[in-house]
């Protein structure tokens, strides 16, 4: 992709990606070969411009590799109870050790998806292995940083993937 | 076909991954390097070293598959949330065969529930070869294996159908024995009309209403989808399934029939379904009825279940179409017994021309074909005392005009004896004999034809 303008993200969009929301992440190698990670703590900058999001370390050491080799990244928040999903693409700009914002942040997110999921019939203690076993092996967590340049209105169907 | 080594984690090991209980997500990448990420309701496990994606719309998943054949896949276990990477290569799209057949009745079947035929289509089914499988994290592992062995069971069901001398007994030992032996607790049975339009309910167990004289439609919903297919629908988490047909719909489309099925008794079910399993029950090529398993939790039943509930369901066919062949060549003489008794409390029974319907001191019993008999019942009762009567007299009297080219009479008095059993506690249908049966009357009776 050719790295163009930013898209603003409003406020309605702003409090989507910081609710309840699955998030993954994916990116490709030299190869065109795609990797997929699953994220938390999705942070919108006040600029509504950029998005941070952190990583853990043990899922995710392809992605931060394609991640400094290309930049290239697409991000995915979809809401557990209604399926409504965005898609954001853009360019990586910098990874970093996280903050105490950026940790209170991945806490809150974990914890408001837990309780969506609860809702839906799975329970929490099922819910904490989408976490767990990082927080075992190894806790670490990395920030990404990137500034989207497209978003699609991601929700399933025939209109799945407009721009918008 | 490349040969390839197998997976790190084999697709055996992880089955429940690929029953579409939690969505998947997709990554594709385009020839000039853009990553894609959507999700995907189910990846379907063709074999060990094969998965199939259900390709409904042309959108960019596609577009970058037929650029760049590379995709990364990740499957969610619903046993232990666990998730695990596939690493894919496109190969090829099938329109047709086993797998294509499989992944279509499925995606029709929710489709027609949930009112969205229009909206999903399947053009074909994307196989994918597997390149890798690992646990996203390292440290996890499978789901192990989960094989229940249920061959004694099996052979216990096999041997309680063996003891049924009729249909009525047929459906009561199988629906027992379904949830004695096999922890199916929910289920019921429905058998095809004469004119192989519509199910209608002959029996249940474990709901709070029987539904007993409820009806479906042959080719609508899943009940339907599985019986005009004759092959089997299985769902894992229906309220997912709904959920992603809303966040779909655009429109629904409702049948201006609808007023034709039977609406005055529901379909039995639990208030919050999550899986279903239905089963056609098929003998010498033909359509006999449906068996529907349902659970309230998600993921009740996988694939496992599917072969045993298949195994059963195909006893239960064979017997039906043995004992209906030794019931049609039978001939009984007719006994005439007057009723002497005379009851004193009064009722009336009204019968609607219009469509058959018959109601007993204003309660609705039941309509169509069932209706039609009882109302010859009665009045044979009350016009010459008549108690005792016979299938084949029934069959043979033109007045009934029962369509004679699917015999259907035996399920139809086994729906009408159940409704006056739970509809009504002074009428009765006692079975008493091969092809005999009596009508038990404990109150005199007013008779009433309405138009």
């Amino acid at each position: 992709m050719e790295s163009g303008d930013t898209v603003s993200i409003g406020d309605e969009l702003k409090t989507f990606l910081e609710g309840p929301v699955s998030v993954l992440v994916g990116t490709r190698d030299s190869r065109l070969v795609p990797e997929i990670t699953r994220a938390w703590g999705p942070r919108v900058f006040e600029d509504l411009r950029r998005i941070s999001l952190c990583v853990p370390l043990a899922t995710s050491r392809k992605t931060l590799d394609n991640l400094e080799a290309n930049g290239e990244i697409a991000a995915t928040f979809s809401l557990p109870t209604n399926y409504r999903t965005f898609q954001f693409k853009g360019r990586h700009a910098a990874a970093a050790e996280p903050d105490s914002t950026d940790l209170e942040a991945v806490e809150r997110h974990r914890d408001a998806f837990a309780m969506v999921n609860e809702r839906l019939g799975q329970p929490r203690r099922q819910v904490e292995a989408f976490w767990r076993g990082e927080i075992e092996t190894s806790a670490a967590l990395v920030k990404i940083l990137f500034a989207p340049e497209q978003v699609f209105d991601q929700t399933p169907g025939p209109d799945a993937g407009k721009k918008l | 076909m490349s040969t390839a080594s197998p997976p790190a984690v084999a697709l055996e090991s992880i089955a429940s991954c690929f029953e579409g209980i939690i969505p998947a997500s997709i990554c594709t990448c385009s020839r000039d390097g853009t990553p894609n990420l959507t999700y995907l309701s189910i990846v379907h496990r063709v074999d060990s070293l094969y998965v199939g994606l259900s390709y409904q719309f042309f959108n960019k998943t596609r577009e970058n598959v037929l650029q760049n054949p590379f995709v990364q896949v990740v499957v969610v276990s619903p046993t232990n949330l666990h998730q695990y990477r596939l690493d894919l290569r496109y190969e090829r799209t099938e329109t047709g065969g086993a797998v294509f057949d499989r992944v279509k009745t499925r995606l029709d079947a929710v489709a027609s529930q949930t009112g969205m035929s229009h909206i999903f289509r399947l053009r074909g089914v994307d196989i994918f070869q597997v390149l890798d499988c690992r646990p996203m994290n390292a440290e996890t592992s499978g789901e192990g294996p989960s094989r229940v062995d249920y061959l004694s069971q099996i052979e216990e069901f096999a041997a309680r159908l063996a003891a049924c001398n009729g249909l009525e007994s047929i459906i009561d030992a199988s629906l027992d024995a379904l949830s004695e032996l096999f922890g199916y607790d929910h289920s019921f049975l429905m058998a095809p009309d004469e004119e192989g339009k519509r199910l209608f309910t002959l029996g249940s167990r474990g709901f709070s209403e029987s539904g007993i004289g409820s009806e479906a439609w042959i080719g609508e919903g899943i009940l339907g989808v599985a019986a005009e297919r004759r092959e089997v629908v299985r769902t894992t988490n229906f309220s997912r399934d709904v959920l992603y047909s809303n966040a779909v719909r655009s429109a629904v489309e409702r049948r201006g029939e609808d007023s034709l099925l039977e609406r005055e008794i529901a379909l039995p079910g639990l208030p919050h379904v999550e899986s279903q399993l239905v089963v056609p029950l098929v003998a010498q090529d033909r359509l006999l009825g449906i068996l529907c398993l349902q659970s309230a939790t998600p993921g009740r039943f996988l694939s496992d279940d599917e072969r045993v509930v298949r195994i059963a369901a195909r006893q239960m066919a064979a017997s039906m179409a043995l004992l209906e062949r030794a019931e049609s060549t039978k001939l009984q003489a007719i006994s005439r017994r007057p009723h002497t008794v005379q009851p004193t409390a009064t009722s009336t029974v009204k019968h609607y021309q219009a469509d058959d319907s018959i109601f007993i001191d204003d309660a609705y019993l039941i309509k169509g074909i069932a209706g039609r008999i009882f109302w010859k019942l009665v009045q044979s009762y009350a016009q010459n005392g008549r108690v005792d009567f016979t299938n084949k007299e029934i069959r043979l009297d033109v007045s009934l005009q029962l369509p004679d080219f699917k015999d259907n009479l035996e399920a139809r008095l086994i729906l009408l004896r159940r409704r006056l059993q739970e509809r009504c506690d002074f009428v009765n249908l006692t079975q008493v004999g091969r092809g005999q049966f009596r009508l038990d009357v404990q109150r005199q009776l007013t008779l009433e034809e309405q138009s």
